[in-house]
């Protein structure tokens, strides 16, 4: 407890006077996550432990379990405020219920870097995350180059009015506009779930039997889901084309079998790539070392951290890298 | 004779095809209590349920002060002055006293806000009338049964209700509650009220009734002045047969000492109770609500175990810390509350004959449903139980079948000693007494009885020797000569 | 008594025979909705009625299934639980950790733990149920979470997938041409209802439930029989967990939430009363396939997921009206 005072107290100190010599204590950055029970958001809160500045112990993070509601959300930014972050990375549940907390934050000094998900508010510090929009339009294209010009598919979505849905189902409706020849069966959500999926999919087998030629999943669970259903009902998922978006390990392994396409969502760019421009803001920058995130995709922009949105690119996962990406899993 | 207050004629009523009641008649004066009277079954309930607007009636007519009424619902009855005190207690405990008297029509404050202090007043003002002890603002639920069973007596004189049914208003309070709740039925009569009068209890209908109505099998038999008929042609009446002598007694207590129980005690329920109980006896324990009398069963059925004292049964120890113990042991309880604690209603009668000896009904754990109908069937003819078929839910039982159910299902396990606690509560009275008859020939051989009841007369004729219990402590004992109700009432208040 | 009725109740004869029709629609009304239902379904889809369909609806009931064949047994006893959903994923990652394909565990090894986590938990709830009297409502409610907790802590949040080929079987092998998930749930209801008919275990179960001083006073080991329900509820939850993680082929931490609704929901629909010591587990049977077949037949109608929601409670509430019913008119 007194520890606790003592370091808050100084941290005010160091703050107010704004020392130019390196802190003798680390950096307090709060990471806020919508919830750690998915694979993805653990790769992304194990790939912020595993940021440079936080090994050398230059910085010290702090991952919170948003336990997928905003109002816990809510309540973490309320205590990272009162005890005075030094930043706080942002991954939110809801694009509009986040809001309220980033101005909140901003009004006390604390700037606020999104990551991963969008909020729709312009006081967030900076945003470094994918454009779901695009990997929509990834997703679908990948399906629709394997059926050709015409054929029939099915689309799994993410629950109704996550920001991810609407966004990967915005990206997924360009692609469908562009190929009338393409017909949509069905469009339903499985709620991100595989277990869902794999019912709904069995469903669908059953409603439209060999009718179906492609599933365009939100998401690779649900794409995992399908190819289960598929291989229940006698089919092979290699005769349809599936695609999915994250790159989870288990869609990996699927590629290897070529049973799906997967887009890789870089958990470890946006974690790393977020702490990166969060410590530009609170001009550390230079003192600290940064993520090597920067060199391995050329074509991001550094520009001293000051840039508004950093969108972290999408990889296609194909038989050419995805026993590279599989090593790093490991 | 001017009009009456409340006149019913051919009232009837069927369940699901079946007639509870085909021609319910009953008249009754202002100013007056009217005995209604009929065995378990005989359509009293029915008949009184229309009248409150309960049930709707099938056919016949319901006249108030000579003009045809018709109650959709309980609320149109007491809106026009009917009111009932209904065998089951319907309080809600967690209310006081006065916000239960006066629920549903609270003095209001402004129209919207209940008015505490007004119907505090208003209850306490009641309550002294009624020479009740009860603090008004009381929890209910903190009361005993007799003083929850006053505070429905209170609200429904408080509705200022010209007509009151009260249906065995008495079976669940002791005396001095009983001689309280007549002073009052005396005020009532005083301010013209009718009062209809529910009871299996002869002496209190030839106490307190004007006029008497007997009903059988549904159907209005005769009515006529209480002062014309004598006991026992209104007890043939209501059963519509000649009775054996009311009290048979033929079990004969022996010199061996069956159970016996020395200063046994538990918390403040009871303490320093020794007795003993002979051979072929009947044991009867008088003592009112709340004198540790029916906790003292518990502990002897291992229910609730004793935590002082010691007891022996045949001369060897026996301290029953489960109902198992004392099962074992060849004990049996009938408890006082057959539908909280004796019979699953739900279930058939067979399944409950069998409740408590399930093992014997089945081989290498798998029940054998032969053997459960072996083991059912010969108890109804034993016991003269009334039922269509072994497989009808008790619950659709009247209280008398019931409970010899419940006795029938201890049979089954063979006890020698029957702890029964208050035997024929809210049991007709040709069933009180085949009940009787069963238990002195259960009490005969190496077997006897204990029993409980706050029914005087009962007590007194089936007795062979009693114990009294007041306050939680055996206050005399009571042989031969000396069992009186004078010796009774002084020992135990 | 009778003598007399006819000139006082015409009516009599019309009242009994519509009493015998709603006494048969009592007793096997859950039957005639179901069938009614599947005919209803077979009309306007042509598919509904094939075999594979007919499978597919039994393979994916037998989870929930599972399931429900427990809640009755603790529902039988005026209890509930609530917490089936996460004791179920906590098997299934206790099951799956030990049956990765490179961990060399022979069979049996999986299945006991799996089986032996879910009855552990179980034992839990029903120790603190039977002996300490806490509320079912309560100690279930706290044990949703505990369990659920205990899965991500087992888990780190991760999904356990690549399980063996052998431990796959459980979920997606057949037996002369039937899914071994629904072998298994026709095993567990076969073995449910020769218990609740014909053992004195079952009947104390109904004693219990019905009134439970009336059994204490009757020599009945009610404690003893409480536990036993818990700890049944449990032992299923941990078969269901081996067969959701064997069916999606992985382990994954957030599954089964809110599966314990789906439980309930068809106890309650298959007439099994909530105040205990009334039910048959036919209904609860019949409960499952209704809730099964409502979602399959949506499904191949091309039904949004949102009037699923609101149909399958509709029911719930239709199933306990028709039960008020019944009660009110014995």
């Amino acid at each position: 407890m007194k520890t606790t005072l003592h370091r808050i107290a100084f941290t005010a100190l160091a703050t107010a006077i704004s020392t130019s010599a390196l802190a003798e204590d680390p950096l307090r950055i709060g990471a806020a996550t919508y919830g750690l029970q998915g694979e993805f958001m653990q790769l992304w809160s194990n790939a912020l432990e595993a940021h440079p500045a936080v090994l050398s112990g230059d910085v010290e993070v702090t991952v919170f379990d948003g336990r997928y509601d905003a109002l816990v959300q809510s309540n973490q930014f309320d205590s990272m405020i009162t005890r005075q972050y030094d930043a706080i990375l942002f991954v939110p549940i809801d694009a509009d219920a986040c809001v309220a907390p980033v101005i909140k934050a901003s009004a006390a000094g604390i700037p606020v870097v999104g990551s991963n998900t969008r909020c729709n508010t312009d006081q967030l510090a900076s945003f470094v995350g994918s454009d779901d929009v695009l990997a929509g339009q990834m997703v679908a294209q990948q399906v629709i180059d394997q059926i050709g010009d015409n054929g029939k598919v099915v689309v799994l979505e993410g629950p109704i009015g996550q920001s991810a849905q609407i966004d990967r189902g915005e990206g997924i409706d360009k692609v469908l506009a562009e190929n009338p020849g393409i017909e949509v069966l069905e469009r339903r959500t499985a709620n991100w779930s595989r277990a869902e999926a794999l019912s709904l999919m069995e469903n669908w087998l059953t409603a439209h039997r060999d009718e179906i030629g492609g599933v365009i999943a939100q998401n690779d669970e649900m794409a995992i889901g399908a190819i289960q259903a598929i291989i229940a009902s006698g089919r092979s998922p290699n005769d349809i084309a599936i695609a999915g978006v994250d790159g989870i390990t288990d869609a990996l392994k699927a590629v290897t079998q070529e049973q799906m396409a997967t887009i890789l969502q870089d958990a470890t760019a946006q974690a790393q790539g977020a702490l990166d421009v969060a410590l530009a803001r609170l001009g550390k920058a230079d003192e600290v070392p940064l993520s090597d995130i920067w060199e391995r995709y050329p074509e991001l922009e550094w520009a001293g951290g000051e840039a508004d949105t950093y969108n972290i690119p999408w990889t296609l996962v194909d038989q050419d890298n995805v026993a590279e990406l599989l090593e790093q899993r490991q | 004779m001017s009009t009456p207050l409340l006149h019913a004629e051919g009232i009837a009523k069927s369940f699901s095809g079946v007639p509870a009641l085909t021609n319910g008649q009953l008249s009754l004066r202002a100013g007056t209590v009217h005995a209604l009277c009929g065995g378990n079954g005989a359509g009293k309930s029915t008949l009184l349920n229309v009248l409150m607007g309960i049930l709707q009636r099938d056919a016949g007519y319901v006249q108030i002060d000579g003009r045809e009424v018709n109650f959709p619902s309980p609320h149109d009855a007491l809106d026009t002055g009917i009111a009932m005190i209904s065998q089951e207690l319907e309080p809600v405990p967690d209310m006081t006293v006065a916000e239960n008297i006066f629920l549903g029509r609270e003095p209001r404050l402004m129209g919207a806000l209940v008015d505490h202090r007004r119907m505090r007043l208003q209850a306490e003002q009641l309550l002294r009338e009624l020479e009740l002890h009860l603090p008004a603002n009381a929890r209910l639920g903190s009361l005993s049964i007799a003083d929850m069973q006053m505070v429905e007596i209170a609200r429904a004189i408080s509705r200022d209700a010209r007509v009151i049914i009260m249906d065995e208003p008495t079976s669940a309070i002791g005396e001095r509650e009983t001689e309280l709740l007549f002073a009052a039925v005396e005020r009532l009569k005083a301010r013209g009220t009718g009062i209809i009068y529910v009871s299996h209890r002869m002496n209190e209908l030839y106490r307190i009734a004007d006029d008497y109505t007997i009903m059988r099998d549904g159907t209005f038999i005769e009515t006529g002045a209480m002062a014309d008929i004598d006991r026992h042609r209104l007890i043939t009446t209501v059963l519509g047969k000649e009775l054996d002598e009311e009290y048979a007694k033929y079990n004969r207590p022996g010199a061996d000492t069956l159970l016996e129980v020395d200063d046994y005690g538990r918390g403040k329920d009871f303490e320093r109770v020794s007795l003993d109980l002979k051979a072929g006896e009947i044991l009867g324990i008088f003592g009112l609500m709340g004198s540790g009398r029916s906790e003292f069963l518990d502990a002897l059925f291992g229910a609730a175990p004793a935590e002082r004292g010691s007891a022996r049964l045949r001369g060897a120890p026996f301290q029953p810390r489960e109902p198992g113990d004392a099962m074992r042991a060849g004990i049996a309880y009938v408890t006082e509350d057959r539908k909280g604690s004796g019979l699953v209603m739900g279930a058939s009668i067979k399944r409950n004959v069998t409740l408590a000896s399930i093992p014997d009904v089945a081989r290498n754990s798998l029940i054998h449903e032969g053997m459960e109908d072996a083991v059912a069937t010969p108890f109804v003819e034993r016991l003269q139980i009334k039922a269509s078929s072994l497989d009808m839910p008790v619950k659709q039982m009247s209280g008398g079948n019931q409970q010899k159910v419940v006795l029938a299902k201890w049979l089954q396990t063979q006890p020698s000693i029957l702890l029964l606690d208050e035997p024929t509560r809210g049991v007709d009275v040709g069933a009180k007494r085949e009940i009787y008859a069963f238990m002195s020939e259960f009490a005969r051989d190496d077997r006897a009885i204990i029993m409980t009841s706050s029914e005087i007369p009962e007590v007194l004729g089936m007795s062979d020797r009693v114990i009294v219990f007041r306050k939680g402590r055996i206050s005399g004992e009571l042989h031969g000569d000396e069992l009186t109700q004078e010796n009774l009432v002084r020992l135990s208040s | 008594m009778n003598q007399a009725s006819s000139s006082a109740t015409p009516t009599t004869s019309a009242t009994d025979h519509r009493n015998r029709i709603t006494g048969f629609l009592s007793d096997y009304g859950i039957i005639v909705a179901f069938i009614v239902l599947c005919v209803i379904l077979s009309v306007v889809s042509p598919y509904f009625l094939g075999v594979n369909n007919l499978l597919n609806v039994l393979r994916q009931v037998s989870i929930n299934g599972v399931l429900a064949i427990g809640m009755t047994f603790v529902i039988l006893t005026r209890g509930i639980d609530l917490s089936v959903g996460s004791m179920m994923a906590f098997a299934a990652m206790v099951a799956a950790s030990f049956a990765v394909v490179d961990s060399g565990m022979p069979l049996i090894v999986p299945l006991t733990l799996g089986l032996a986590a879910g009855l552990a938990l179980g034992c839990v709830n029903g120790v603190m149920v039977a002996r300490f009297a806490i509320p079912p409502f309560v100690m279930t409610l706290g044990m949703l979470s505990m369990a659920r907790g205990l899965t991500y802590i087992y888990s780190d949040g991760m999904p356990i997938s690549s399980l063996s080929p052998s431990f796959l079987w459980l979920g997606q092998g057949m037996v002369v041409g039937i899914p071994v998930p629904v072998i298994l749930f026709a095993a567990v209801f076969m073995l449910a209802w020769f218990t609740l008919r014909y053992t004195t275990f079952g009947r104390y179960v109904y004693a219990v439930g019905g009134n439970p001083t009336a059994a204490r006073l009757s020599g009945i080991k009610v404690s003893r029989i409480t536990f036993s329900v818990y700890a049944i509820s449990g032992l299923l939850c941990g078969l269901a967990g081996l067969m959701i993680a064997a069916r999606t082929s992985a382990a994954l931490p957030q599954a089964g939430v809110a599966y314990e609704l789906d439980a309930i929901a068809a106890v309650v629909i298959g007439g099994t009363s909530l105040a205990g010591g009334k039910g048959r587990i036919v209904g609860t049977l019949f409960g499952v396939l209704i809730i099964g077949v409502i979602n399959n037949g949506l499904d191949l109608l091309g039904v949004s997921s949102f009037y699923q929601q609101l149909v399958k409670g509709a029911i719930i509430v239709v199933a306990v009206m028709l039960d008020r019913s019944r009660l009110s008119n014995t």
